[in-house]
């Protein structure tokens, strides 16, 4: 199952300028469990998938939610930044299977 | 007696629960009125409103200048001064103009003076400036009390001096003394968004911890709401639990949609750091008490007495300069790294860079994965051009873009079928400067003996 067919929600955002985080809310238990176990969603395999050093996955029971938290690879604003508020990183998330 | 000093005075004779309203998230990007007003009527002890942020990039912190518009600004804190003093409710606007610098603490000042004259508005004002003295900063890298916020440098004495403004996050600590001033109005500089609506029920002895979890949802207005919303939202804070109620009465606070919203531009979702302590969230409840309103309770302060302030300045790395455009050429949309390559050799060649300050170009082929940085699948069938020059000066930056501009739209290339140009412009001149560039040189935090020399109160009395 793709998670942009499992979740409600899938956005970026930065925290911060030097962070990005990016949360997956599911409105069914049972699919947010199923994130949750899912190899796509460990830490390492995501920081590949951004192509960072390193990326945090962080479970949220109280809304059935995993956030992950990813460094910037430009701080926010700096030259050669794209995404000055980190808000259209969520789309290598769109297509992984859970 | 003072705002600031009634509300004080009516709570301790009625006791009772807190009504504190949140008028914006975003101060000066135009209040949603109809709300606004609804709020005004519910017997307030507060009216708080969040002016800034680091979120719109360096640019504000580093130039002094505001994010949201004049016109747009003015209507917003007209809404707020007049709202509030007509009702005797006190005011705390935090982090002035945008990035709550003393320049942009200013400038909010002299809108407000601004206000206060045409609408013969007189009152008892308190500013909070939050710029930071840079020897301070510059002894406490030298001690080891500054680190970095995720992956920014270790902060140096060259990074203080470069910068072009430095400030520092206050917190409730400076609230609450600007408090003990019994002013109307208090208008904050660089300031967490908490403190402006977590100090008074601090001063009046309310536990800090589900003080400061209100504080943290109410300060995006109705954004915990279901579909988000910017419209102004009250929190009554009953004590150790407290109700949200969006003052739209179509926007539902539920205990899903403010859960979900812990999650929002937090990297960790379970705590949160202040200057003065840290709340954790881990054991937060959040039920309905109707379709529309939740009650939240469980946020847990632990306070320190080792203060850090978060601190955050921008320097500047030159001018800037964009070219804009578009191509629909698909040899051009394949080969358009290569061909950026040559006209960049080009430009450097006919506008040579000096060694001691090079100028930078980015060339951006919208449609071939600049956005998320991913490399695309297939080639799209157009993409925009944004060419962008950081020079020395502004003529250096726009030398470098409209050369640019005419050797990408002119570049040859082998396969190359049109023959008359490149590029489609949108508008003419392509070329555009930007004004200055800027970066965030410093997001850190910074260990403190104290906080409140950091944070200096001003008294003022405004019109009359």
């Amino acid at each position: 199952m793709r998670l942009r067919d499992a979740a409600r929600v899938i956005r970026s955002k930065n925290a911060g300028p030097t962070q990005v985080t990016i949360d997956l809310m599911f409105d069914d238990e049972k699919l947010y469990a199923r994130a949750l176990r899912a190899a796509s969603l460990k830490p390492a395999v995501v920081a590949q998938r951004y192509g960072v050093a390193e990326a945090e996955v962080i479970p949220y029971p109280a809304a059935n939610a995993i956030k992950i938290v990813i460094p910037r690879r430009v701080i926010a604003g700096s030259p050669g930044d794209t995404d000055v508020y980190g808000a259209q990183q969520h789309r290598p998330m769109l297509d992984v299977e859970i | 007696m003072s705002n600031f000093g009634r509300v004080i005075d009516k709570w301790q004779r009625e006791r009772g629960p807190l009504r504190i309203l949140s008028a914006s998230g975003q101060l000066g990007y135009g209040i949603a009125e109809k709300a606004f007003r609804a709020g005004l009527e519910r017997d307030l002890h507060l009216i708080g409103a969040d002016m800034g942020s680091v979120d719109p990039g360096p640019y504000y912190l580093g130039s002094g200048k505001l994010a949201t518009a004049y016109r747009t600004t003015k209507r917003d804190l007209k809404f707020c001064l007049t709202g509030a003093l007509e009702r005797k409710v006190p005011l705390i606007i935090g982090t002035a103009g945008t990035a709550g610098g003393n320049v942009h603490l200013e400038q909010t000042l002299a809108i407000v003076r601004e206000i206060a004259r045409e609408e013969r508005l007189t009152f008892k004002l308190a500013t909070i400036s939050a710029e930071m003295p840079r020897d301070l900063i510059k002894a406490k890298a030298r001690a080891g009390k500054i680190a970095p916020i995720g992956p920014i440098g270790t902060l140096t004495e060259q990074d203080v001096d470069a910068a072009a403004c430095i400030v520092g996050q206050m917190g409730t600590e400076a609230f609450i003394r600007a408090i003990a001033e019994e002013p109307d109005v208090i208008i904050a500089g660089r300031a967490c968004d908490t403190a402006i609506y977590a100090s008074l029920p601090a001063k009046l002895g309310f536990p800090i911890g589900p003080a400061l979890q209100m504080a943290k949802i109410i300060e995006c207005a109705s954004l915990c709401c279901e579909g988000g919303g910017r419209d102004a939202m009250l929190g009554t804070l009953e004590g150790e639990s407290f109700i949200l109620e969006s003052m739209n009465p179509i926007r539902r606070a539920t205990p899903m949609s403010v859960a979900a919203h812990g999650l929002y531009e937090q990297a960790d979702p379970l705590s949160v750091a202040e200057p003065e302590g840290v709340l954790h969230l881990e054991d937060s409840k959040f039920e309905a008490v109707d379709e529309r309103r939740c009650r939240v309770s469980g946020g847990r302060w632990v306070p320190t007495d080792r203060f850090s302030v978060k601190i955050e300045g921008a320097t500047r790395v030159g001018a800037r300069a964009i070219m804009v455009a578009g191509s629909t050429d698909p040899v051009f949309i394949e080969k358009s790294d290569e061909i950026a390559a040559s006209v960049e050799a080009m430009v450097r060649e006919l506008v040579p860079p000096k060694p001691e300050r090079p100028y930078q170009m980015i060339f951006r082929f919208y449609g071939k994965g600049v956005v998320g940085m991913q490399p695309v699948t297939r080639l799209p069938e157009e993409v925009g051009v944004i060419v962008e020059c950081i020079g020395e000066d502004e003529e250096e930056a726009r030398a470098v873009a409209a050369t640019a501009k005419q050797y990408l739209l002119h570049a040859p290339f082998p396969g190359r079928i049109s023959t008359a140009g490149n590029l489609g412009f949108p508008f003419t001149p392509p070329e555009l400067t930007a004004g200055d560039a800027y970066r965030f040189s410093i997001y850190h935090i910074m260990q403190v003996d104290e906080l409140a020399p950091l944070f200096p109160v001003r008294i003022e009395q405004v019109g009359g």
